[in-house]
């Protein structure tokens, strides 16, 4: 399985969604699609799932065109609504019926997807009286249904409560070992756990394609996180004069110290602290969260 | 092919859950009663409510044949309140799905953008049909009953030209609903259509020919004169493409995915 997307461009009256993108995505990947709303986003997606055309550029899987190989696809819409009269049973049926399987068939797959997805004991609910959550793990199962080599999901958790979220990332962290995942979401974390490879789109462009652990190095910065009591405030003046440290922002009562090497500086620090018989709240390595370096290359860039 | 019955099975559910199974027919059945009862009974009831001055009712005045009652049921009953009801049973056929996107869910299946059209077009055609003829059959045995007896040979001609411009009916409002976001004027646009269509018949014989409600007209003459007019053929040939027309539209609307394009 191989996706392709080719210098793929669309625009909306005289907004443009998405603007010259490109990438590949091998099999057996899991790749985050992050950006702020209104990135292009859904539009991608719907793109890659055959509901738009792209004004330029081309989509291929195994190098033919989507349209030709719609089965080889699941996608789970942003809102997933179905038919609020039918049963998860009935959903399922006819949504693999329409994806050209037999009955028969799905007699049998139909049980032990639900008993997949954790509704077992459901199929005879009508969805419209499905949570959400529930309802995005029916959607997850309509996608399962046809063994896709390529499951392309909009927002699957974005809309969900703790609860429904948690269940969902479950079920993704479960499917993924067995396919390949395109998955977009504006929640970082989400994405953090469950993807190895996330690709940033602002403005209909792509701004980043990278991993996590690079995109984490690349922006460590040798920084530490420091929070200290009012009454030590001029302790702040005497490190300012240490041959190691480098920079020192304040916040109030936190620290942002750059030294010259994190290794062998932050004990020293933390040394001459004590020394100093400074009252420490917080002494800690400052990362940056995936959530500032995600603030950074959207809001700066 | 079995993706069109997959999606015609699912109209044939929908309508039996939303008890459109029921109704529908139902409807017609009043429609089809109303026409001959309230003729029979009229004249009982002008004279039971009026106090009779001013008015004379002539008894002697020549009784109306069942194929005129008949044709009545076509024109005064089926040719207005019942084109209300289908252009309102039928106005989200593609708009709901449209609406909440299970339309452009389903077309992410490897399913033909025709067998999706024709699927709706096809289950609601049938039932439809189903229901009006119920309703036309309903009236032709009250006429039997209460009027004089009309030819069996004639009532079914009149059916079968009645359910071409039934066709057109469901082609155009289907068209309608997949151009169209707002249910409201779905039904609006369908309703003052389609009775416009059927208000010009007779004006200029240049547009009956190219106009299906002229199908009403023909099946109303079958039934009153018991003979079918010359131009009826070529009406039916003309309304089936027109119902073709619609049906292309709708189809090529659906495969360019402008219905995404907000």
């Amino acid at each position: 399985m191989k996706l392709e997307i080719r210098n793929v461009k669309k625009t909306f009256k005289n907004k443009t969604a998405v603007d010259s993108f490109s990438m590949e995505l091998q099999s057996g990947e899991c790749v985050g699609l992050i950006g702020p709303n209104g990135a292009g986003k859904s539009t991608l997606i719907k793109m890659i799932a055959d509901i738009i055309n792209p004004d330029t550029g081309e989509i291929l899987l195994n190098g033919k065109r989507i349209s030709s190989i719609k089965k080889e696809i699941g996608y789970l819409p942003q809102y997933p609504n179905f038919f609020n009269w039918m049963t998860a049973k009935e959903t399922l049926m006819f949504m693999g019926k329409l994806s050209g399987l037999s009955k028969n068939g799905l007699n049998t797959a139909i049980p032990n997807i639900l008993k997949k997805v954790g509704l077992s004991g459901e199929e005879d609910s009508k969805v419209g009286t499905f949570s959400g959550g529930m309802k995005q793990r029916l959607g997850i199962a309509q996608t399962l249904l046809h063994k896709p080599s390529l499951i392309i999901m909009d927002e699957p958790v974005s809309a969900l409560d703790p609860i429904g979220r948690r269940e969902v990332l479950n079920l993704i962290q479960e499917i993924k070992k067995e396919t390949t995942i395109l998955l977009s979401t504006h929640i970082l974390g989400d994405a953090q756990e469950i993807c190895e490879r996330f690709i940033v789109i602002k403005n209909g462009l792509k701004i980043e394609d990278t991993s996590i652990i690079e995109l984490l190095q690349r922006n460590s910065d040798n920084k530490l996180n420091i929070e200290i009591t009012e009454k030590d405030q001029k302790w702040i003046g005497t490190i300012e004069e240490l041959p190691y440290v480098k920079g020192i922002e304040v916040i109030g009562n936190q620290l942002k110290v750059e030294v010259e090497n994190l290794e062998n500086n932050k004990n020293l620090l933390l040394g001459h602290a004590l020394k100093h018989d400074v009252d420490i709240v917080k002494f800690e390595v400052g990362n940056d969260t995936l959530e500032d370096i995600f603030l950074k290359l959207v809001v700066e860039k | 092919m079995n993706s069109f019955i997959v999606l015609m099975n699912k109209e044939f559910t929908q309508m039996v859950r939303d008890f459109k199974i029921i109704w529908l027919p139902l409807v017609f059945i009043l429609l089809g009663i109303t026409q001959p009862v309230m003729t029979y009974y009229l004249p009982t009831i002008l004279e039971a409510l009026g106090s009779g001055q001013g008015i004379t009712i002539d008894p002697n005045i020549a009784a109306q044949q069942g194929g005129e009652i008949l044709a009545g049921t076509l024109g005064a009953q089926f040719d207005q309140l019942g084109i209300i009801i289908i252009a309102i049973s039928l106005m989200g056929i593609i708009q709901t799905d449209k609406a909440n996107g299970m339309l452009a869910f389903i077309l992410t299946r490897p399913v033909p953008v025709r067998s999706y059209v024709g699927g709706k077009i096809a289950s609601n055609y049938i039932f439809t049909a189903f229901s009006v003829a119920v309703g036309y059959l309903a009236s032709y045995l009250y006429v039997n009953l209460l009027f004089t007896n009309v030819a069996i040979f004639d009532m079914l001609t009149a059916l079968l030209f009645y359910l071409v411009w039934i066709l057109f009916i469901i082609s155009f409002t289907t068209m309608i609903s997949t151009l169209i976001n707002s249910p409201g004027l779905i039904a609006l646009i369908s309703i003052a259509f389609l009775i416009g269509c059927r208000l010009i018949v007779g004006l200029s014989s240049m547009i009956d020919i190219i106009n299906p409600a002229s199908m009403s007209k023909h099946a109303m003459e079958v039934l009153i004169t018991g003979s079918v007019n010359s131009n009826a053929i070529v009406n039916l040939v003309v309304s089936l493409l027109c119902a073709a027309i619609a049906i292309f539209i709708t189809n090529y609307w659906i495969s360019n995915k402008k219905f995404s394009n907000e």
